[in-house]
């Protein structure tokens, strides 16, 4: 069970290590040129994978899939309530920008 | 006992429901999450009303060296993750060693992140330069005061896994709770200042 865990963490870490590592591709895929331009796709993606990075830690790192089910849901709550927040705001500012 | 417990093969430890750590961190851990959450609310917002200038400005961070500050907090993460596992299991000297590890990670991503604001300072980029670096400076040096604070925490793990008398789980699982929000708070503001167009 123990060697199970410590292998669980260590994917943990690998697949939050691989997301980090596709911002360098998302960031990249975005410009045709040198010029940085604004872009929606990007920056939804970016912080959806923010998001489900948030989630991994939350989850295999701090414990809480063993958690009882009020902190699980205390916590996928929190992950919904900041995505609203975040996206809604971003995406509100440019409809009124 | 130090050396029986490094020797010793990982015990079977049962998976049972229970919060990690103490209730009130986790209040904290909502509660400071939704401070920055809102923070990051102000930022979005002023970024999509002049995106050309922030995008500007933007364009001085160093996003390879974001993508690595990342990594060494993630794995820090990575490290006291582990050493609660292995407290859980009484391998306590190597929960001691991956506590020292883990604060030797984050000694590393505050030098990197000292070396940023020091460069992007000899470049001209300063707190009242734009409004980006603005967010940009006010964030990671909040961030920055969480992970200095992180190393108490961390402190005080190494402190208890020192001491069989003081090798209470709830308090250690609490500290590294602590550590986790320092590392959490970082990919969401790595993402919002560094990949966010």
């Amino acid at each position: 069970m123990e060697t199970s865990a410590k292998t669980r963490l260590f994917v943990a870490w690998l697949v939050l290590v691989a997301i980090t590592v596709m911002y360098l591709w998302l960031d990249r895929s975005a410009d045709d040129s040198d010029v940085v331009v604004a872009n929606t796709a990007v920056t939804v993606t970016a912080i959806f994978l923010a998001l489900v990075k948030f989630r991994i830690i939350v989850r295999e790192f701090m414990g809480v899939r063993h958690a009882p089910v009020l902190l699980r849901r205390l916590t996928d709550g929190l992950v919904v309530v900041i995505a609203a927040a975040l996206l809604g705001t971003y995406l509100v500012g440019r409809a009124v920008a | 006992m130090a050396s029986a417990d490094a020797t010793a093969a990982e015990p079977v430890v049962e998976e049972v429901a229970h919060v990690p750590g103490e209730a009130d961190m986790w209040f904290f851990v909502v509660f400071e999450t939704l401070v920055f959450a809102s923070y990051f609310c102000v930022y979005l917002y002023f970024r999509t009303q002049d995106e050309r200038a922030f995008l500007a400005a933007q364009s001085a961070l160093d996003l390879p060296l974001g993508v690595v500050d990342t990594i060494v907090l993630l794995s820090s993460s990575w490290t006291i993750a582990r050493c609660v596992q292995l407290v859980r299991a009484g391998r306590y000297d190597g929960a001691r060693q991956l506590a020292l590890v883990t604060a030797g990670l984050g000694a590393v991503f505050m030098v990197l992140k000292v070396t940023e604001w020091v460069r992007l300072v000899h470049e001209g980029h300063t707190f009242t330069s734009s409004d980006f670096m603005q967010h940009f400076f006010f964030l990671t040096a909040m961030h920055a005061i969480h992970v200095v604070i992180g190393f108490v925490a961390l402190g005080i793990v190494v402190h208890r896994l020192m001491n069989p008398q003081r090798r209470e789980h709830e308090t250690i699982e609490t500290c590294a709770t602590y550590w986790h929000t320092v590392d959490l708070f970082w990919v969401l503001i790595f993402a919002v200042l560094y990949i966010v167009r």
